[in-house]
């Protein structure tokens, strides 16, 4: 191996014992029944994306909260309510 | 004599995205209501679904242009490249390409990478949540063999690469936000963007970190990508950049040997 290539070697396994903050998933949570219209988070089962929801506290319309929150908040729920 | 039932569904195909024609119209029968004003209900409503379709998948372009903007641009677009296949939000791939022609939007330059954001960040979304690498399954690799690696990125993942600061420009878009002005001279921006559990998001990188994963999209080997990372930039980290991506769970699981007998024997 040339020197080159132990760097590489060490450096990308350095990289697999280094701590990473869990960014892809993990500390949230989906908290249904809690959004204002047009402030949804993506998505509900009859729209595509963030920011469709037609109304109020839309059951089937979620927010991204921190994990454990969501049943601290009237009317929050882990589940979509249908509609 | 009728039309033939093809040359009839292709005149009605053409007058949905807007080119009339009189033996269309003549093999509809008007009573009350005259046929040219029957057809129009179906064009309208063809147009309106499949513009209401592309706000959907292209929420940002829309915000950054307002509806009617948006809808005239639609109707354009749907006009020229009618939907092959029957699913909506599999619709509007060529849109990006449309919009960086489209002779009414160039005083936004940004706007077609923009939509190619949007874009990319549907098909994340409608992209299947298969298995990631993680850091643990490369431990079984001997530390001498990760330069030769070849990591793919996951499914749904693009690297959006832009001249203007397209990140600034989305986050500044989001519903709610306190629009503070973007400063265009801010310069490039390289996104990557990924699915995760519940939808799709991207994270801005560093022009090393960009070079990298570009490098890697390609099909090449760690090694590979670690010096396009240097040469893009040299104060690349290597380790942090690898462990950032693999943090974000941005590289598909290393295809086994087994899977593959597996696939075979089946």
């Amino acid at each position: 191996m040339t020197k080159t290539r132990i760097a590489i070697a060490s450096a990308l396994a350095a990289a697999l014992v280094l701590p990473v903050a869990a960014q892809a998933q993990g500390n949230t949570e989906k908290c249904y029944g809690i959004s204002k219209a047009g402030k949804n988070d993506c998505q509900t089962a009859t729209s595509s994306c963030a920011g469709t929801s037609k109304k109020d506290a839309q059951g089937d319309a979620w927010l991204s909260v921190p994990k454990g929150a969501c049943e601290k908040i009237v009317g929050g729920k882990l589940t979509a309510a249908k509609g | 004599m009728p039309p033939a039932l093809r040359d009839l569904q292709a005149a009605f195909a053409a007058q949905l995205v807007g080119r009339d024609s009189a033996d269309l119209a003549s093999a509809v029968v008007g009573d009350s209501i005259p046929a040219d004003a029957r057809l129009r209900v179906y064009r309208h409503h063809v147009g309106h679904s499949l513009g209401a379709a592309l706000a959907a998948t292209f929420p940002t372009v829309q915000a950054l242009v307002g509806d009617d903007f948006f809808q005239a641009m639609a109707r354009a677009f749907v006009a020229r490249e009618p939907p092959t296949q029957p699913v909506l939000a599999e619709y509007g791939v060529e849109f990006p390409a449309f919009v960086a022609g489209y002779e009414p939007a160039q005083g936004l330059p940004y706007l077609a990478d923009v939509a190619r954001l949007d874009w990319a960040l549907n098909v994340a979304f409608h992209s299947p949540a298969t298995r990631r690498l993680a850091a643990a399954d490369l431990a079984a690799v001997a530390v001498e063999r990760l330069p030769s690696l070849t990591v793919g990125l996951s499914d749904g993942a693009a690297l959006i690469g832009s001249k203007y600061p397209i990140d600034r420009i989305w986050h500044a878009s989001q519903p709610g936000t306190s629009t503070d002005a973007v400063d265009l001279a801010a310069g490039r921006a390289d996104l990557l963007v990924l699915r995760r559990a519940d939808d799709a998001f991207f994270v801005t990188l560093a022009a090393g970190e960009a070079a990298f994963v570009a490098v890697l999209i390609d099909g090449n080997a760690l090694e590979l990508a670690a010096a396009a990372g240097l040469q893009a930039d040299a104060a690349f980290d290597l380790s942090m950049a690898f462990a950032r991506l693999l943090g974000l769970q941005a590289f598909a699981a290393l295809q086994q040997d087994g899977d593959r007998k597996v696939v075979k024997a089946s």
